[in-house]
């Protein structure tokens, strides 16, 4: 069981949290969305590998 | 697989996802995804066993093995639909989530329509049997 993805993407949650409040403290707006977006877009890569390595054991498992 | 280890896991997920919830709710909600998918790729392992045993009493009740197949078919689209479905509606997308149902739905609807019309063919069969 990969239980350590879970904690990872907390910890890509917790970090992008903390540089966005840091970034729209300093002022910078632009660069907290990106980086907003950016960890959004990491942790979803992470995710889809997961998503497409469930599909595919379903569809070879129930013969879809 | 343990079945106090899959449950441990999904009380830490939500936990986690609470937390992080109140600072960053998208990561929130892919981690609940996160921990949909690991839980269901550990244990779906164990139905190939489950359909094997199906299949053998089927096949000893000599009964039509793709009929199995079918039903075994229409397991896997709402599987994969329902576990779609409330992923959207953790996301808050009710509509998407209903969408996705009413599909799987019509994809059950279509992979069982063989099965009904051999059902009418046998029943044709039967009354006109019964006419002559």
């Amino acid at each position: 069981m990969d239980v350590d993805m879970i904690f990872k993407i907390a910890a890509i949650g917790i970090i992008v949290a903390i540089l966005n409040q840091l970034l729209v403290r300093s002022g910078r707006e632009e660069q907290a969305l990106l980086t907003t977006i950016a960890g959004l877009i990491v942790a979803l890569m992470m995710i889809i590998t997961q998503i497409s390595s469930l599909f595919t054991t379903i569809k070879s498992v129930f013969g879809l | 697989m343990n079945v106090f280890a899959i449950c441990a896991v999904c009380v830490i997920t939500a936990v986690i996802s609470l937390a992080i919830k109140r600072y960053n709710g998208e990561m929130s909600i892919i981690i609940a995804i996160a921990g949909c998918v690991v839980v269901l790729l550990s244990v779906i392992s164990y139905t190939t066993d489950i359909f094997s045993q199906i299949n053998s009493i089927i096949k000893t009740a000599n009964i039509k093995s793709e009929y199995v197949a079918v039903l075994i078919k229409a397991l896997g689209i709402c599987f994969i639909t329902e576990f779609s479905s409330d992923c959207c509606k953790d996301a808050g997308q009710l509509s998407l989530a209903n969408n996705c149902t009413t599909i799987g739905r019509l994809l059950v609807l279509i992979t069982a329509l063989p099965l009904f019309k051999e059902i009418l063919n046998t029943a044709v069969s039967l009354i006109t049997m019964q006419s002559q």
